[in-house]
């Protein structure tokens, strides 16, 4: 009923009055309730929400006040009239106290009362528009506190510190991680902080403070806090402009970034070791040809030409050294795409043991291998498979014994493929051991005199099997020999 | 001369080629060299050999094994007269910054001079030269 003007009550108890203002009004599109005296207005009136009801205000049964009472307790926003022939300046005042919103003088002209009851239809609407405008405010002042709340909620729980000063050096907001980053046991907003901040931090606070213009960017500082364990943070502080262009204080946004310097910490050390180990032979190098060309030493021809091959030597090692160093690149990297097929351990051992022919010879080693029928295939890259092949197999030859054995196992069990090398060389001590698959490490002992290697072997096979979610193991007797066992998912996946 | 002050001087390095190297150049100057390929038979030979001066490569076994053996040298009564050279490979380039040239480093490093390989012997005899014996 959208085109309906409104919903009208008529209280009246004079019948042709009555049935006149309902015709009139229907003529001009109101919906009319007509009731015909005070106990029938009252229960209409009670009931239905109206947005407007004349009422007569003497009738028989029940005093038109006492109906306009009972309307404008159960509903207020009703908008009502008092019409009555009695006009006295008393009950228009009466009225008006109970909740009248006018008063209309009988007998009244069709104009007039039309006039009336659209005042109180705009009177209505005035009412309903207020209270919708205020839900609203209210539903939008509890959506502002839910989003404050919220807003509150994730910053407290980052794992950033926050921190907010005014430009009194006062607390104006914190998170319970800046009070952990920082070590403190407390805050308290509107305190001074300034002095309680790592001095590096309140060295900027206090350049942001002094200056002339609010500068919009960040200054941010790192700072190392020594508790039981140190740590490192990147203070970032930042002004916060007021919408006037003014300063209103500076929020410090504190990260732990311990992991980071640790990380910066292993690498310089490894770009170190890696120059160390290239620099050496360079100038191992470098001395023997020095030693060639001075004249002064009158160095035999033969003690010349071994150091030549001396030399040619440490070249070759220092190129494997270059391959190594770009191998565990590209492993760190994983630039290089692994060519995934099905691969035999099998065949590469045979094939393995085929090239290392000659070495294995050169020692007169005995070689004992087993395998189980029907290996199951790996699925896995064949050159990182036989470079960890090669690998071991080349270890067990340097380090063992002259006529000593090596012992190779394959086998597999429900998910893996096994392979065991066992050698029956030097063996290592338990802290050699440990430490067998860090970089540029070598057991450096009268045993391992004159063996060559550049230190990254192990380290780039653990890589290798560690990239297949791969288990390698190493068991040793010191004296006695080392047994290293490989294990490599049939599918990595 | 140099060699009146020092006859026999020791070599410890774990690099078989630039242990045999620098003991051909100071035996062609007239010294009488003694090695070790590590710092524990380094430190057995001092104590047998009590030479007039070490050269002591840095890192072998360990990352610090030439200090700590220096260190040990040091401690000792004939330690504590004669000159003790680090040699390295690993210097102010390759991002181990060392020297011995502050009174502080020298508090805590003990030797005498460090030394880069390969060795150039006009500027060890030269080191060996200045140093001020008692």
């Amino acid at each position: 009923m959208n085109d309906c003007k409104g919903n009208i009550l008529i209280v009246d108890d004079e019948k042709g009055l009555r049935l006149g203002t309902k015709r009139l009004l229907e003529e001009e599109g109101y919906i009319v309730t007509a009731a015909e005296n005070g106990t029938e207005g009252l229960q209409y009136g009670t009931t239905i929400d109206f947005d407007v009801a004349v009422i007569d205000l003497k009738m028989p049964d029940i005093d038109g006040m006492e109906v306009l009472k009972e309307i404008k307790r159960t509903h207020p926003d009703t908008v009502c009239f008092i019409a009555t022939a009695f006009a006295s300046y008393d009950t228009a005042i009466q009225a008006t106290r109970i909740g009248a919103f006018g008063y209309i003088p009988k007998p009244f002209s069709p104009e007039e009362l039309i006039y009336q009851i659209e005042l109180g239809i705009k009177q209505r609407k005035l009412i309903l528009d207020a209270h919708r405008l205020e839900q609203e405010r209210e539903k939008n002042l509890l959506e502002l506190a839910n989003e404050k709340s919220r807003l509150n909620a994730i910053i407290k729980s980052i794992n950033e510190g926050v921190i907010v000063i005014n430009t009194n050096g006062d607390l104006a907001y914190y998170n319970y991680s800046a009070i952990k980053l920082l070590g403190l046991s407390s805050l308290q907003i509107g305190e001074n902080v300034l002095s309680i901040l790592p001095e590096q931090i309140n060295e900027i606070v206090t350049k942001i403070f002094r200056s002339d213009k609010i500068m919009l960017k960040s200054f941010s500082t790192e700072l190392s806090l020594n508790r039981e364990n140190e740590i490192f943070l990147e203070a970032a502080c930042t002004p916060i402009p007021n919408p006037d262009g003014s300063l209103a204080g500076v929020v410090i946004i504190l990260s732990n970034i311990t992991e980071y310097k640790r990380i910066e910490i292993i690498k310089n050390q490894f770009v170190s070791m890696v120059a160390h180990e290239l620099k050496t032979p360079i100038a191992a190098v470098q001395g023997f040809l020095n030693i060639i060309k001075d004249e002064t030493l009158n160095l035999p021809v033969d003690k010349k030409k071994e150091y030549l091959n001396r030399s040619t030597q440490r070249l070759k090692s220092l190129t494997d050294l270059v391959n190594d160093l770009l191998d565990i690149s590209r492993l760190e990297l994983k630039t290089k795409q692994k060519e995934i097929i099905d691969v035999n351990l099998c065949d590469i051992v045979n094939s393995t043991l085929q090239m290392l022919e000659l070495e294995i010879a050169k020692r007169e080693l005995t070689i004992d291998k087993n395998s189980e029928d029907n290996l199951p295939f790996i699925k896995a890259d064949i050159n990182e498979i036989t470079r960890v092949v090669t690998n071991l197999l080349s270890n067990a030859i340097k380090y063992n014994k002259r006529n000593g054995k090596i012992f190779i196992d394959l086998n597999s069990s429900q998910n893996y493929v096994i392979l065991k090398v066992k050698d029956t060389g030097i063996g290592m001590k338990d802290s050699e051991r440990q430490k067998l698959f860090s970089e540029f490490y070598r057991a450096k002992n009268e045993n391992t005199r004159g063996i060559s290697g550049t230190g990254l072997g192990l380290s780039i096979v653990k890589r290798i099997v560690d990239s297949y979610y791969g288990i390698i193991e190493v068991d040793s007797e010191y004296g006695v020999g080392t047994t290293f066992t490989i294990k490599l998912p049939i599918n990595p996946n | 001369m140099i060699t009146d002050k020092i006859k026999k001087i020791l070599l410890v390095d774990d690099d078989i080629d630039l242990l045999e190297q620098n003991k051909t150049l100071l035996e062609s100057r007239g010294f009488q060299v003694i090695t070790a390929e590590n710092s524990e038979d380094g430190f057995k030979t001092f104590q047998k050999e009590l030479p007039d001066a070490a050269i002591i490569d840095l890192i072998m076994e360990q990352m610090d094994s030439g200090f700590i053996l220096c260190y040990k040298i040091k401690k000792t009564e004939k330690g504590k007269k004669i000159p003790v050279f680090m040699l390295t490979s690993a210097t102010y380039e390759t991002g181990f910054k060392f020297s011995t040239s502050s009174k502080e480093e020298k508090e805590w490093i003990k030797c005498d001079g460090v030394l880069n390989k390969p060795v150039v012997i006009e500027d060890l005899l030269a080191k060996l030269e200045n140093f001020n014996y008692q």
